[in-house]
């Protein structure tokens, strides 16, 4: 149980401590953001608590999360009383919990790192927040080990690809049976295929995180597309759908380009861009060892 | 829809027995008839321009009967298009003839599936087994639909027999089950969110299709249900006369009642199974088939589906000309409310209600005979739960009480939480009490007459309209937002007089249009619109200080206030005539008891949601527990309020640590059952 765990916390003694010993201590970080504490853990770094671990577990999966971070509740409303108690030394937050930011500056200083908004490019930002936050806890060298890393396997994908990567490709999520939400324009994963040479079927605007929500029949604008769509899948979608005429007729189902992904955080950083590289690249050679 | 028409037309003659149906006298519908007419033209015209724009016309007719599977055009028309027509077409004509047998059984205008609280419960069913137990759904979505349906309208029933099933009481008993299944299906949405994005497309009534499946099992059950309702229509015709007109006909009055009602639930939940909550077309096309001119049952049972299909076919392929084709994402469902809740508030002024008699007050109810025993053993709850909610709770260390230097920072996020809940609670009551006295209309309260929604608006303008929005801005355009529901209220109001049914009425719709916008906003997908549902829900997890001592401030000055309506509402629910009779000038005193509420309302909802339902049970339960007269009532309104709303916010803040409830939604979940219980109760 992540509460009883979380309990183990307290046992520490931080009431009396001095500034000299405050600064060798590790700083206290509470996360708000899924995609800051991936990039946080890949530092080497393990905040305290993060909001909703539940969330993790389905939709980022990778990294695992270390047990003993706490959970504080729903990212919209993190338990402010067990924050407290927490006694973090500095909270990252986002511009979409501006709302609640008075409240958590009651409890410690707030850094805001937005890595969506409406100018995009979350990838440059994920860059920009990498190296803050590298810089926040000191591991200047381990963020841009993390950066060039990421540039590196991006590019190793890219090569890997380059024979597969004519055909366009939309990247869903199921909502139910007959609505996706299709990413584009603002989202991670235009700006990894924009790296890896993919070309993104779905070329209409996004709202600022990167997706629009729209029926899988205007998934039908692209003849030679590809699909590949995130688990985790809602109830009843996968069942219903190869039952659908409108589905069977779709160009991708016809030509059985439909490659299934384990879960990515679509609003993540640098780790989770690395990662949709890597499922969706061993989705695709997998296709064609097959076909 | 054409099926039914050409049923009533065969069906009518044979058991009315009466005059030619469509022969050319005064008596035909003719408003109705045009407005149909208008509907289905603009209906086709956007038609054939959303069908020009998927597909050269040549190809119509191939597409139509055997479609080239290798042409997604074609696969698209096929089996995107039409069978979304067809949908459209029969879900309209089945709301709409549901909600004039609705009408009809309950002797009530403002009858619709919506109002009786049928819609809700089929979709609260739908919402449940979703998530706790999808294998039921294999069974049949429109068995789990139904039983649904059903247990809400047996709920409405049942709190509203001992009234001998009176509109008012019904609307009210129906009104109180589809808020108390909207706080669950709340709840379930708040702290489940993830995985109900596609609750919310399907809740807001999409008719999106990929097959013929939906329409070929549609069709058979709204038939099966239309045929019955016209084997019914000369029976159903006698149950708009009164009771001892009916009997003595030799009528069985119940078993046609129920078999009337069993018929409309049906269509319902049909409909509700299929497409999600389609609002207000229920209502709409079997208010608009009477004023239209159907005067007699069987009129308006072949006008009302008609128009239904031809409104919901109309907003349908509006919303797919805004849209683009198959638009999925702008749900018609609540569009059709958003264009309803116009139109029935352009109408109310014009809507033939009947007079008026106050309803509530006229019960005979227990008397406290010591009426201060009971406020201080009210006050005493109230002192106890103050204590409890602000030493009691969870934290690291297992349940423990705080003391000292442990309990000072704690203190400091409790004691705002708790002063805005209290604060908030009492408000509502207050604002509740003073409609329920000034209208003598058991259901007026913030809530229920769109003051709440306003604010509510005004707050969802300020979210989406403006960048960044802080706490100042949210409140004062909350205040805004529920001083214009106010005004469009009074606007409509002051045509009537004031009369309780018709404020009641625009409170409805007003509350409608606004669900439906909320619908919308939560269907796109826009990450904002969870920020507003977990307020909406009445979270108290925003209140600073500021805020706490804001909220308190308002409610001390306007309790300050309070005693000078007390005299008018002693005595505004003996009835106009009455109030006249005394010397008092009824419209002013109206006028200011309503401001009065609109500025408690506007406080209070932005603490705690447009949603609780305190200010429509704080004040039943001080009647109940025996305070009649005005001063004591509102005491212990105020402090019910206060109690349930303070309760509610601890509750929400342990029930389930780390994680919350918003105070907003437990109010509701824990005062929807003493409601009914209320209710129910003679």
């Amino acid at each position: 149980m992540t509460r009883r765990q979380a309990l183990g916390l307290f046992t520490l003694p931080f009431a009396g401590m001095g500034s000299s010993t405050a600064e060798a201590r590790p700083l206290r970080i509470v996360c708000l953001d899924d995609g800051l504490t991936e990039t946080l853990l890949m530092l080497g770094v393990s905040p305290v608590a993060i909001a909703d671990r539940e969330v993790w577990e389905k939709w980022v999966v990778e990294p695992r999360l270390p047990p003993d971070i706490a959970d504080l509740g729903t990212l919209l409303e993190p338990n402010l009383e067990f924050l407290q108690q927490l006694r973090p030394d500095i909270i990252l937050s986002m511009p979409y919990l501006d709302g609640i930011k008075p409240l958590l500056e009651r409890v410690a200083p707030v850094t805001t790192i937005g890595l969506y908004t409406e100018a995009g490019q979350p990838y440059r930002r994920a860059l920009e927040a990498t190296r803050q936050l590298a810089g926040l806890v000191g591991k200047e060298s381990e963020g841009e080990a993390l950066i060039a890393a990421t540039d590196a396997y991006l590019l190793e994908v890219r090569q890997q690809l380059a024979p597969l990567s004519a055909r366009p490709i939309y990247v869903v999520s199921f909502l139910d049976p007959r609505n996706v939400r299709v990413y584009g324009a603002k989202s991670l994963f235009q700006e990894v295929f924009d790296r890896i040479g993919l070309s993104n079927a779905w070329t209409a605007e996004t709202n600022y995180w990167g997706f629009s929500t729209v029926g899988i029949d205007g998934l039908a604008t692209s003849s030679d597309a590809r699909l590949a769509y995130l688990e985790p899948l809602p109830e009843g979608a996968g069942g219903t759908l190869t039952e659908s005429p409108v589905w069977n007729a779709m160009p991708f189902v016809r030509n059985r380009s439909i490659m299934r992904l384990p879960a990515v955080l679509m609003f993540g950083a640098l780790p989770s861009a690395s990662r949709f590289a890597r499922v969706l690249a061993s989705a695709m050679t997998a296709e064609a060892a097959h076909g | 829809m054409a099926e039914d028409a050409a049923i009533a037309q065969r069906g009518k003659p044979a058991s009315a027995g009466r005059a030619p149906v469509w022969s050319f006298s005064s008596n035909q519908p003719v408003g109705a008839i045009l407005l149909c007419a208008v509907l289905l033209a603009a209906a086709a015209a956007a038609t054939v321009s959303n069908l020009t724009v998927q597909l050269p016309s040549a190809l119509w007719l191939q597409s139509l009967a055997a479609p080239d599977i290798a042409d997604m055009r074609q696969v698209l028309v096929h089996y995107a298009f039409l069978p979304r027509l067809a949908i459209s077409l029969l879900c309209g004509a089945a709301l709409g003839l549901a909600g004039t047998v609705l009408q009809q059984v309950l002797r009530n205008p403002l009858a619709s599936p919506e109002t009786v609280g049928v819609s809700a419960g089929a979709y609260l069913a739908l919402a449940l087994a979703t998530l706790l137990s999808p294998s039921l759904l294999a069974f049949g979505r429109e068995w789990v639909a139904l039983a649904g349906a059903f247990m809400a309208l047996a709920a409405v029933i049942a709190l509203s027999w001992h009234k001998g099933l009176s509109p008012l009481s019904v609307v009210l008993a129906g009104l109180v089950v589809s808020l108390y299944a909207g706080a669950i299906g709340a709840a379930l949405i708040v702290l489940r969110h993830e995985w109900l994005a596609s609750l919310f497309i399907w809740g807001a009534g999409s008719l999106g299709q990929q097959d013929w499946s939906t329409t070929l099992w549609l069709l058979p059950r709204i038939g099966a249900a239309a045929l019955a309702i016209f084997f019914m229509v000369r029976p159903l015709t006698l149950l708009g006369l009164d009771d001892e007109g009916a009997r003595s006909l030799g009528v069985p009055l119940g078993a046609y009642r129920f078999a009337g009602l069993a018929a409309a639930v049906a269509l319902i939940a049909f409909v509700v199974a299929a497409v999600g909550v389609i609002g207000f077309v229920g209502l709409a096309a079997a208010t608009l088939a009477r004023i239209g001119g159907g005067r007699r049952l069987g009129q308006q049972l072949v006008m009302a589906p008609l128009i239904g299909g031809a409104l919901l076919w109309a907003a349908d392929q509006g919303v797919q000309i805004a849209t683009g084709p198959q638009g999925d994402l702008l749900p018609t469902g609540a569009i059709t409310a958003l264009l309803g809740a116009p139109l029935l508030l352009w109408l109310l002024p014009r809507l033939a209600l009947g007079s008026e008699a106050p309803t509530l007050m006229a019960v005979r109810l227990p008397r406290a005979s010591r009426p201060g025993l009971v406020l201080m053993a009210l006050g005493l709850a109230l002192l106890l739960l103050l204590g409890l909610a602000l030493l009691y709770g969870p934290g690291p260390h297992g349940w423990t009480f705080a003391f000292g230097d442990e309990l000072q920072p704690l203190l400091s996020w409790r004691w705002p939480r708790v002063l805005a809940a209290l604060s908030a609670g009492a408000m509502l009551a207050l604002a509740g009490l003073m409609m329920q006295r000034l209208t003598g209309n058991p259901m007026a309260s913030p809530e229920v007459l769109g003051i709440s929604a306003g604010a509510a608006l005004g707050m969802m303008v300020a979210l989406f309209a403006l960048v960044d929005a802080g706490r100042p801005v949210q409140t004062a355009a909350a205040t805004i937002g529920a001083f214009a529901a106010l005004l469009v209220t009074l606007a409509i109001g002051r045509r009537a007089a004031y009369a309780p049914e018709r404020l009641l009425l625009a409170g409805v719709a007003l509350t409608a249009l606004f669900d439906a916008l909320i619908l919308v906003l939560t269907a796109t997908g826009d990450p904002r619109a969870m920020l507003l549902l977990n307020w909406l829900t009445g979270s108290t997890y925003g209140v600073d200080v500021g805020d706490a001592l804001l909220t308190g401030g308002i409610a001390v000055c306007l309790f300050a206030l309070a005693p000078v309506f007390v005299r008018w509402l002693d005595i505004l629910p003996l009835g106009s005539a009455a109030v006249q009779g005394l010397g008092i000038n009824l419209k002013r005193a109206r006028l200011l008891v309503l401001l009065a509420v609109a500025a408690l309302t506007a406080a209070s909802t932005l603490i705690v949601g447009p949603l609780t339902f305190i200010g429509l049970m704080a004040p039943h339960l001080a009647r109940r527990l025996g305070l009649s007269r005005a001063l004591p009532q509102a005491i212990g309104a105020v402090l019910a309020g206060a109690l349930i709303m303070v309760a509610a916010d601890w509750v929400g803040r342990i029930a389930i640590f780390p994680r919350q409830i918003p105070a907003g939604l437990v109010a509701t979940l824990i005062g929807g059952p003493v409601l009914m219980w209320l209710l129910r109760r003679r």
